[in-house]
């Protein structure tokens, strides 16, 4: 790890300590003075220019404490806006956004269909945070453009989740004209667009999922050690033991693919493999840290749970585990040439 | 450094082109492959690959681990056999000499290493498994010889052996560690018997030894009399993690052959089949990236205890998982009893394959021990208590 990153790290566990939930607001103004959304912005756009693996450090680190902060989301909304060749004002966006203001990429599929006369019917999935926004940025019928949420033919609905940590809404378009001058890509650049921020969106995904899971393997460890059950500690027990070494190797494994990955990869499936692998992983360890818990692992009060929702709407986001094993499967039968 | 990596692959990769033997994976028989794996370990020190983790002072030796790894990383890539016969004698037998054997020693044996000479490890016995420190093989002083008695088992190619690296018992007073001493011992010295172990999949990679009031003389004693266990920590921590790396490496690089398969069973369009496969695949390049990772992590001296331990697990069970769809997809074509190919864990021989995975699960420290060292060394859970009462 460079010396650059190791500072940014230690400043992550300054700014979000462990056991000290930060509210949502309180987060993004710490991740905005942080200056963490310019950490992948190329410095010819005004940001750090760090690699992927920057950028997967610090949300891995947000994933460990269940960071409430849309991160992901603004990170990949501004990602599009910066490679947009098209964007009338893009510098003024750019700046708009490193400045705070929030305009999330959605993530999840979008189903919207055209008029005759180009007006738009359908829903966006996957919009975090809605209520923090005044644009969102979309991907749908062949083109991705910035949508403000108080235009006319388009409604916020939220959609409420288990994962408490976050909040998520679906945006409606009812016969929504778009505004030219909001197009980010059309056509070949939407294509191209979607090939640039697909890998980013399955590395965020899989980073902030891999670091609950780091987390949480942590924390049931620890219960094991201290709590006492037939007068010694549960840690000792090995049935235990060694259920907790296999999830340590399971994490070991996908965690040394997401750094290898997060170097190397450039294919959406390159990096949709590796989501589908550390979500897979995240959501095995956090099913494994609720048994192991045992009836404490069902009460609210403790953050198991939480862990566990967060993981399951990780794996259901950006194409699941079993999207990306296929693809990867048909990859492997059928490669192109 | 970089440069000189590539300049080496470059160099490597050219001389395994034109020198791995094609038809290495025909050999019909054990004594075959045996005859095949001598000729190349022959080339391979010629070449001066065999031995890179050597020191300097040997033709080919003084690599550094970057380096090894960079050799064994290429020849996967190239398909080349490994060099299995070898194993003992070039890691074990070496690290065991290196780290503490005597200059007298080390100049009587290590020579002939490179020229052919083969070893085994006479640990594992039949009561002193996972639990190495039960061994009751006896060794008692007398004069100038040591006069041992006892059974070994698990030991790799033993029939082929010329030497072997023996732990045996000259105390039993103590804990069951102390007691111990290290005995290099000539396999045709009078007394010793070999039977090759007749494994379920048709090979006969293991044998027994069986010790019949053999002599071996107090010269050929590595450490104090009672430091057996110290010295046989050294032969343990000999594998450099690269081993795995390079059979990581080469279950990605026969991956075709499960396309193969697939294909051959007309399931390619299976959505089921398809998921699996990729996620299989993922698992493999996975335990690639994990490989790789410890390796780096030993170069930076950041390993920690319990680490190789993980890589084990991890790639045991890739195999496990690759030789399982194998087997499933093949169908009834992978129940009809085909020639086993000697030397390699991933033939497409599915059920040949996958009873050889159990090969990475028992040998070496079976899953279970390994779990047991990442949960106490690793995860820092407690130790079980020792001894038990009914």
């Amino acid at each position: 790890m460079t010396i650059e990153l190791e500072e940014l790290l230690d400043a992550a566990h300054k700014a979000f300590p462990p056991d000290k939930p930060v509210p949502r607001d309180e987060s993004w103004a710490r991740v905005v003075t942080l200056g963490w959304l310019m950490l992948d912005l190329p410095e010819d756009r005004g940001g750090l220019g760090l690699p992927p693996a920057a950028v997967a450090t610090i949300l891995f680190a947000q994933g460990r404490v269940l960071a409430t902060a849309p991160l992901i989301p603004a990170l990949l909304g501004l990602q599009a806006i910066a490679a947009s060749p098209a964007l009338v004002d893009r510098d003024g966006w750019i700046a708009r956004i490193c400045g705070g203001e929030y305009v999330p990429l959605h993530l999840l599929p979008s189903a919207v269909t055209a008029r005759a006369d180009g007006a738009l019917d359908g829903r966006i999935a996957g919009v975090f945070e809605a209520d923090m926004t005044s644009h969102i940025l979309a991907g749908m019928a062949g083109r991705y453009a910035l949508i403000p949420l108080d235009a006319a033919g388009v409604e916020v609905v939220e959609r409420p989740l288990w994962d408490e940590s976050r909040r998520l809404f679906d945006v409606v378009l009812t016969g929504y004209a778009i505004d030219p001058a909001l197009v980010v890509a059309e056509g070949a650049a939407a294509s191209a667009l979607h090939e640039t921020i697909s890998p980013a969106a399955q590395l965020a995904l899989a980073a902030d999922s891999l670091g609950g899971a780091s987390a949480l393997l942590e924390m049931t460890v620890k219960y094991l050690k201290v709590r006492s059950q037939f007068a010694r500690p549960l840690a000792l027990f090995q049935a235990l033991k060694h259920r907790c070494a296999d999830l340590k190797v399971a994490l070991s494994a996908a965690e040394a693919l997401l750094w290898s990955r997060a170097d190397s990869a450039t294919t959406p499936l390159e990096m949709g493999a590796m989501k589908a692998l550390a979500t897979t992983t995240a959501k095995a360890i956090a099913e494994e840290a609720i048994q192991l818990h045992g009836g404490i692992g069902l009460t609210d009060e403790h953050p198991c749970h939480r862990y566990m929702k967060r993981a399951f709407l990780n794996a259901a986001l950006c194409g699941d585990a079993d999207h990306w094993n296929g693809a990867n499967g048909r990859h492997l039968l059928d490669p192109p040439g | 450094m970089t440069a000189r990596l590539d300049d080496l692959r470059a160099e490597v990769s050219g001389w395994l082109s034109a020198h791995v033997p094609r038809d290495w994976r025909a050999a019909a028989t054990h004594e075959d492959f045996v005859a095949g794996q001598r000729a190349w370990f022959a080339q391979m020190v010629a070449a001066g690959y065999a031995i890179p983790h050597w020191p300097a002072q040997w033709p080919g030796g003084g690599r550094s681990l970057a380096e090894q790894k960079v050799i064994y990383e290429e020849l996967a890539r190239a398909d080349a056999p490994r060099l299995l016969l070898s194993f003992v004698s070039t890691y074990h037998a070496f690290a065991t000499l290196h780290e503490c054997g005597t200059a007298e020693q080390q100049a009587r044996h290590l020579p002939r290493i490179l020229e052919g000479e083969t070893w085994c490890q006479g640990f594992s016995e039949p009561n002193a498994g996972s639990d190495l420190a039960a061994i009751r093989t006896r060794a008692d002083r007398q004069g100038e010889v040591y006069v041992v008695n006892g059974q070994k088992v698990w030991s790799t190619m033993a029939q082929h052996a010329d030497r072997c690296l023996l732990l045996a018992r000259t105390s039993s007073d103590g804990a069951k560690q102390a007691g111990m001493t290290y005995l290099l011992m000539d396999m045709k010295a009078p007394g010793v018997t070999v039977r090759p172990i007749h494994q379920i999949q048709g090979d006969e990679e293991f044998a027994e030894i069986f010790l019949d009031n053999v002599e071996i003389p107090v010269c050929e004693r590595v450490g104090e009399e009672g430091a057996g266990w110290a010295v046989a920590q050294a032969t343990l921590a000999s594998e450099r993690g690269l081993t795995l790396m390079e059979l990581a490496y080469r279950m990605r690089g026969n991956m075709g052959r499960l396309v193969a398969t697939i294909r051959a069973a007309g399931c390619a369009e299976d959505a089921g089949v398809q998921r699996e496969l990729g996620e299989l695949a993922t698992q493999v390049d996975a335990t690639c990236a994990l490989a790789d990772r410890f390796l780096e992590m030993r170069m930076a001296g950041a390993e920690q205890a319990g680490d190789a331990s993980i890589v084990k697990n991890a790639y045991s069970r890739a195999l496990r998982a690759w030789t399982d769809l194998g087997v499933r997809v093949g169908g009834i074509d992978a129940q009809y009893r085909a020639a086993i190919t000697f030397g390699d864990l991933n033939t497409g021989n599915w059920m040949a394959d996958f009873m050889n995975s159990y090969a990475w699960t028992i040998a070496g420290g079976s899953e279970e021990v390994q779990r047991t060292i990442i949960a106490e060394r690793l995860l820092g859970m407690p130790r079980e208590p020792k001894g038990w009462v009914l």
